[in-house]
């Protein structure tokens, strides 16, 4: 029996691994949006200026506050409805970076604003502008604390890739699905699918870790 | 060079600083003394903007500091600044902590910046480490290099707030000489200090603040000797006493 399965699971491979390549594609390009995004409206959330803080404040409580699985569905269903027509691909990885974005502003914005007040100050006495301040100054100092969390992040986002295949597109999961018609043993299918996602993931998986250890460390021996 | 007219700064409900008057000439040494509270940081933070005043007027160089529409830029680069906590830039070395501003700022080329900050450190006496990183200076080779981070801006002003306070007494003697150096050198200075050894040998003026007000004004040696204020003699017996 599982003989046969597994001579099928061979055979289905290529299908497997072309699912695979549409994952990657959609979480590549929604982790480079993400991370822009997630950079961009950070760094501004830590100006504190009311008005655009409390817009952004209330895009990332939305975002984190809702599944992303309703999410999709809205750019996906709903927004046909208001003329804006997108194909599969185009609704994921827009989504993905809705979604993303949310997280990754809140982790950066954390990191900018752990960092001391005085650097702000010697660099405001230094003339520099607020670019230059944020440039030369503030956010590299600010990748420490971020990219741990960052890293994990994009495991999380990857992961949360799986989800796309409910609005058609076939992606990794999806050729689990249509496979696992074929071929009953879910096992044996789904496996390989959550095999396929642990090769991806864990090496990000294992730099977070690192990254995280690096900094522990660090700050003992400060 | 620095005028302050009728000053005033709240902070919420505190009146940090109340109907501050005050001149200080090209080359002058102004010493600011008094207890903790008493305004002595806020008022030399207003001078390039770390603070806004809610009233009066403040020129700088003939600068409008008070007027909303004053280009800062300018202003903040001719007027350097050290600070407490010295505030190096941790990820940089100490030649890069002195030619950011330069460069980004002033637009100099990255060689001539690195000439003259090589000069600013040699002048501070810390050249041996424009390659080291601020962790790994002790905390009066921090503070020189702030200093000579302030100077390579070239500015009109330099202002210092308490840069001995936070130095290990065997530390404090090494920053001192560098300001005494400088005031020499005739740089206009603004210095919050206690350090009242500092102010008999270079200052010009000694100020003694309290409660946000300037309670005294005068030269060094009439300050020391002949304060005209119960509340400055009371201060100055708490601090020369030991």
């Amino acid at each position: 029996m599982w003989g046969t399965y597994l001579e099928n699971l061979i055979e289905s491979l290529p299908f497997f691994l072309k699912g695979l390549w549409v994952t990657v594609q959609v979480s590549a390009l929604s982790l480079i949006i993400s991370t822009l995004g997630g950079f961009l409206l950070g760094i501004i959330r830590s100006t504190r200026i009311r008005t655009v803080n409390i817009a952004l404040a209330a895009y990332v409580d939305v975002i984190r506050g809702t599944p992303f699985l309703v999410q999709i569905f809205i750019v996906f269903f709903i927004l046909p409805e208001w003329g804006i027509q997108l194909e599969a691909f185009t609704s994921a990885v827009l989504s993905l970076s809705i979604y993303g974005t949310a997280y990754i502003c809140e982790i950066v914005y954390g990191g900018v604003v752990s960092i001391p007040k005085g650097q702000t100050e010697a660099a405001i006495s230094g003339g520099l502008t607020w670019p230059q301040q944020m440039r030369y100054v503030i956010v590299p100092q600010a990748l420490r604390p971020i990219l741990p969390p960052l890293v994990g992040q994009y495991v999380l986002l990857i992961k949360d890739t799986a989800v796309v295949s409910v609005i058609g597109l076939t992606d990794v999961t999806r050729v689990g699905w249509f496979t696992v018609q074929r071929i009953p043993e879910g096992i044996l299918v789904f496996g390989l699918v959550g095999l396929l996602y642990f090769f991806i993931c864990y090496p990000l998986v294992w730099l977070s870790n690192r990254l995280e250890t690096r900094l522990t460390t660090e700050k003992s021996t400060l | 060079m620095i005028s302050f007219r009728k000053v005033n700064k709240w902070f919420g409900p505190l009146h940090v600083l109340r109907d501050i008057d005050l001149e200080i000439d090209k080359s002058e040494v102004a010493v600011i003394c008094g207890p903790s509270g008493s305004g002595k940081s806020t008022l030399i933070r207003c001078i390039n903007r770390l603070e806004s005043i809610r009233s009066g007027e403040l020129y700088v160089d003939g600068i409008p500091v008070h007027d909303k529409k004053t280009n800062l830029i300018n202003l903040r680069a001719e007027v350097g600044f050290v600070f407490q906590q010295f505030n190096l830039y941790p990820h940089m070395t100490v030649l890069d902590n002195v030619t950011l501003a330069p460069v980004k700022v002033r637009k100099m080329s990255s060689a001539q910046a690195r000439k003259i900050g090589g000069e600013l450190l040699e002048k501070v006496g810390i050249h041996e480490k424009a390659d080291s990183y601020p962790a790994q200076l002790s905390g009066g080779q921090q503070q020189r290099v702030a200093i000579a981070r302030g100077l390579a801006m070239q500015p009109k002003i330099m202002l210092f707030d308490e840069p001995t306070s936070a130095l290990d007494p065997e530390m404090i003697n090494e920053v001192l000489e560098v300001m005494i150096q400088l005031a020499k050198d005739g740089m206009t200075m603004i210095v919050v200090t206690h350090e009242m050894g500092f102010a008999r040998e270079v200052g010009h003026k000694v100020i003694f603040m309290d409660e946000g007000q300037i309670v005294e004004t005068a030269p060094p040696d009439e300050f020391f000797d002949h304060c005209k204020r119960e509340r400055t003699r009371l201060f100055l017996s708490k601090i020369l006493t030991h």
